[in-house]
């Protein structure tokens, strides 16, 4: 058995451009889900739309494509209605801060059992490269043709201060850690949200000199800072770089959660 | 086991050069017949995973595979090695 099993043979190859980062999280997702031993019968995806709400349609299990931003509010109701189920909603940042964004919130407060991957490509891939609330400040996009001026939102701490109880961020070249912390969000119960930042060479890449996949990993890689080094950063009293993105668990709580399983 | 790049679902972003630790996938230099240039496989024997994995009976190494966003990487089952009388000139 391999986490290969779970996807829909007939489907594959997926539509995603060459050197998307979509499919490397699907893999390690899959890849924790297998080390979990669930069912197939018993999972269920649920995802939104955009470019990584597509993954649900590539795997073998029960799994459902809503409607814009409104995969964490099926996957609520999916949980409460089966808590046996095992409920994994993808979804892409787009559809999660923007359109979704009040359902992500209240997801955390309510702390239901479920566990979230965040592909986050940091524009609106699909329909051809706007910004989106989580595009950095500086970077083109179409709407933002001189560079953008807002602060882009940070997902994991409003997860952490809406009150998710396991909250961590990783990006698609960290693939071991990113199903290690994927498995951590699957064990925990109540809200579990992973944040994996991806690149996009297409939409993203092309407009903020990344147009080569290779060069916009290794920007993942070198601008990524460990937490535990940034705590040591902090401790020493020295500047954080504002440019980079902390990576690694960002929050493991035991608030008392909603739908798990008796 | 020994690796094996499927040419169907390979896109050509050659990511999977760039994690290799022992550098075994190389940019490929020819377009097949789709027009995607696969990369090419260096010696794939040097692979811990080839080698290992049904020794140990897991995944040793991977991430290769797990990369790969089109799911192109696998290993495929060996036939088995035959001896083979060489005659040894002196």
């Amino acid at each position: 058995m391999s986490y290969e099993d779970w996807y829909r043979q007939d489907r594959l190859p997926h539509i995603f451009c060459a050197g998307c980062g979509n499919g490397t999280i699907i893999n390690c997702t899959l890849a924790a889900i297998e080390q979990m031993g669930w069912k197939k019968d018993d999972t269920v995806f649920v995802s939104g739309i955009g470019c990584s709400s597509r993954a649900s349609g590539y795997i073998v299990t029960d799994s459902l494509h809503t409607t814009h931003g409104r995969a964490i509010a099926f996957a609520t109701g999916v949980k409460m209605a089966n808590k046996d189920l095992n409920v994994v909603v993808f979804t892409g940042d787009g559809d999660l801060a923007a359109i979704g964004g009040n359902h992500f919130i209240h997801a955390c407060r309510r702390n239901i059992d479920l566990t979230v991957v965040c592909m986050n490509n940091q524009i609106y891939g699909m329909t051809g490269g706007q910004g989106s609330p989580t595009t950095p400040r500086g970077c083109l996009s179409t709407t933002t043709p001189t560079g953008c001026v807002e602060t882009p939102f940070d997902l994991c701490e409003l997860a952490i201060a809406a009150g998710a109880n396991y909250v961590s961020r990783w990006t698609s070249y960290h693939v071991k850690e990113l199903e290690k912390a994927v498995k951590a969000g699957l064990e925990t119960p109540g809200f579990s949200f992973i944040e994996a930042l991806v690149q996009c060479p297409t939409a993203f890449g092309r407009r903020n000199k990344f147009r080569q996949v290779a060069d916009h990993v290794e920007y993942l890689r070198s601008h990524s800072l460990l937490r535990a080094k940034r705590d040591r950063l902090i401790e020493a009293g020295e500047p954080v770089p504002e440019d980079m993105f902390v990576v690694g668990e960002l929050a493991r709580r035991k608030r008392p959660a909603l739908g798990v399983k008796p | 086991m020994i690796l094996a790049i499927d040419e169907t679902r390979c896109k050509g972003c050659n990511l999977c050069t760039k994690v290799c630790p022992y550098k075994i996938f190389k940019e490929g230099k020819k377009p097949n017949r789709r027009g995607i240039v696969v990369p090419e496989l260096d010696r794939p024997e040097r692979c811990t995973n080839c080698r290992l994995q049904q020794l140990y009976g897991r995944t040793l190494c991977g991430v290769c595979q797990l990369t790969c966003p089109d799911q192109a990487i696998h290993w495929i089952e060996e036939k088995p090695y035959e001896l083979k009388k060489v005659a040894i000139e002196y």
